[in-house]
């Protein structure tokens, strides 16, 4: 990664450089050229700035740091986790962390979202991109047995003033279980509304965690043939309703 | 660092020649330097784009999306997983998953998640294959495991495909964890269909090991490391000890092959 950036770094260098001869000025063919490896340098160094993004917003979240985590989103950004609903603005989403324990987390306290894989996608005109991530959680709470945790996220990302920010997280849930027993003997639902600090809308989908499955709906195209991945068809659900 | 450093000193170096340059000699200079730098973020974007693959790869396997997974792979491509001999062809591979796997789809009361990580790519000078060595953790109804993948990709028509995937297993385990289980999941013939051509390679899982090799060298000394390829690869030991050269020829069968473990009776 850091290999990667530097690299980047000393692209722009070159790039600068050719921009600056006087020949280059006089030919717009050059000139054309430049601008388009500039662009496309652009969006790795945006593709870099969201993986690094997500990244931070991870290691906030484990910790509860909510301050911190709540103030990546934008003004009118939405955080949406498991069957939760959504919640819209920083002020909101930071209250609806504390769902999730105490401000710094307390003492027995373990709430790890690993996040790993990520794929994501630049918009060519790099103001947004979307991200698919691999969730892995561990969890604990005083008194209570250690959880394990899967799911997948979702995310939309916007780039405002020259920085990215969260425009929607969405960490779908697909399941829980417990640390020693496994997904054989145990499989926790998820979460519901809070009565404490309701969400501003609904889950935008309503599905089930293990032992049902679902498939959290993909942003990006199949990288070979280029077909959407949105119609995927869901495992049917008896329960949910779903055919 | 070092690279900042080469390319302060090329342009120090055009600086002071810039000036004296016919125009035309000058704009070709211009020209060349570009067709670099284009080389250079394309090789980028490529690195990125076999990561993708690859995790793509691992978010179709979690959710049986068997013909999708199939369309990542170039026609001729290969596949040899664990223990289970080589498949030849995209329609091969298919196959492969949707016989041992079952039909395309997520399955209710299943879980298979093959989380992908650690990847190091690279791409060959020629700009046309690449390969990514990394790992799966596997966490699934069944118990954990560890697939590590040395793959190889091409690019075909602008296109990034799979060309070579190779995912020997390090350790498989129930749920009761490795310190009490450890379940050598590497014979051929433990589930159908048959492959294509028998596996590459004979190797064993934990507690054993055995060290996949590298697409490439040290980034530091800029050494290949090399195991003993002429053995059969798998270690009951570190390498080197007595106790692993030992190892290596226990039960070894006149032509030469090693039988790895009874499959099961059931």
């Amino acid at each position: 990664m850091s290999v990667r950036a530097t690299m980047k770094g000393g692209l722009l260098l070159a790039l600068a450089a050719v921009v600056a001869l006087p020949a280059a000025a006089q030919d717009g063919d050059l000139r054309a050229q430049v601008v388009a490896a500039k662009h496309r340098v652009q969006l790795l160094e945006d593709q870099d700035a969201i993986e690094n993004l997500q990244g931070m917003f991870g290691y906030y979240f484990d910790k509860g740091l909510w301050d911190q985590a709540a103030a990546m989103f934008t003004a009118k950004g939405s955080f949406e986790y498991g069957q939760r609903g959504v919640y819209i603005g920083p002020a909101r989403i930071r209250q609806s962390m504390l769902l999730f324990g105490p401000q710094g987390l307390a003492q027995g306290y373990l709430n790890n979202h690993m996040m790993l894989q990520p794929v994501i996608v630049v918009a060519p005109d790099g103001r947004t991109a979307t991200g698919r991530w691999q969730g892995m959680v561990q969890l604990a709470q005083p008194g209570a047995n250690g959880i394990w945790g899967v799911g997948v996220y979702e995310n939309d990302y916007v780039k405002e003033g020259g920085v990215w920010k969260i425009a929607s997280l969405h960490f779908y849930v697909t399941g829980f279980t417990d640390y020693d027993k496994g997904w054989m003997k145990a499989a926790y639902p998820m979460a519901g509304q809070s009565a404490l600090f309701p969400p501003d809308r609904p889950p935008s989908e309503v599905y089930r965690a293990y032992p049902s499955a679902y498939i959290p709906p993909f942003s990006f195209r199949h990288p070979v043939t280029g077909q959407s991945l949105r119609d995927i068809r869901q495992p049917a659900d008896d329960v949910v309703g779903r055919p | 660092m070092m690279m900042t450093r080469l390319l302060a000193r090329a342009l120090l170096a055009a600086a002071a020649a810039g000036p004296a340059m016919a125009q035309s000699a000058a704009a070709q200079s211009t020209a060349d330097r570009l067709a670099a730098l284009d080389q250079r973020i394309t090789r980028l974007e490529d690195l990125n784009q076999i990561e993708r693959l690859q995790r793509t790869y691992g978010y179709f396997v979690d959710k049986g999306q068997w013909t999708q997974l199939s369309e990542l792979f170039t026609d001729d491509a290969t596949l040899e997983i664990g223990g289970k001999g080589l498949f030849l062809g995209k329609k091969r591979v298919l196959e492969y998953m949707q016989t041992a796997f079952g039909p395309d789809g997520a399955k209710e009361g299943v879980l298979a998640n093959h989380m992908q990580f650690q990847s190091i790519p690279d791409i060959a000078a020629g700009g046309t294959r690449g390969w990514v060595r990394a790992r799966a953790y596997v966490m699934s109804n069944g118990g954990w495991g560890l697939p590590l993948y040395e793959n190889e990709y091409r690019k075909e028509g602008g296109v990034w495909k799979i060309s070579r995937l190779s995912g020997p297993f390090t350790m498989y385990t129930n749920w009761d964890g490795w310190g009490k289980n450890a379940l050598n999941n590497t014979w051929p013939d433990k589930f159908e269909p048959a492959p294509d051509l028998p596996p590459s390679t004979v190797y064993l899982t934990y507690p054993a090991y055995y060290i996949v090799p590298f697409h490439y060298p040290n980034p530091v000394t800029g050494k290949p490391f090399l195991a003993d390829k002429a053995e059969a690869g798998a270690y009951a030991a570190p390498p080197g000890t007595k106790a692993q050269q030992a190892a290596l020829k226990v039960g070894r069968l006149a032509d030469g092959t090693q039988p790895i473990a009874e499959p099961p009776k059931d």
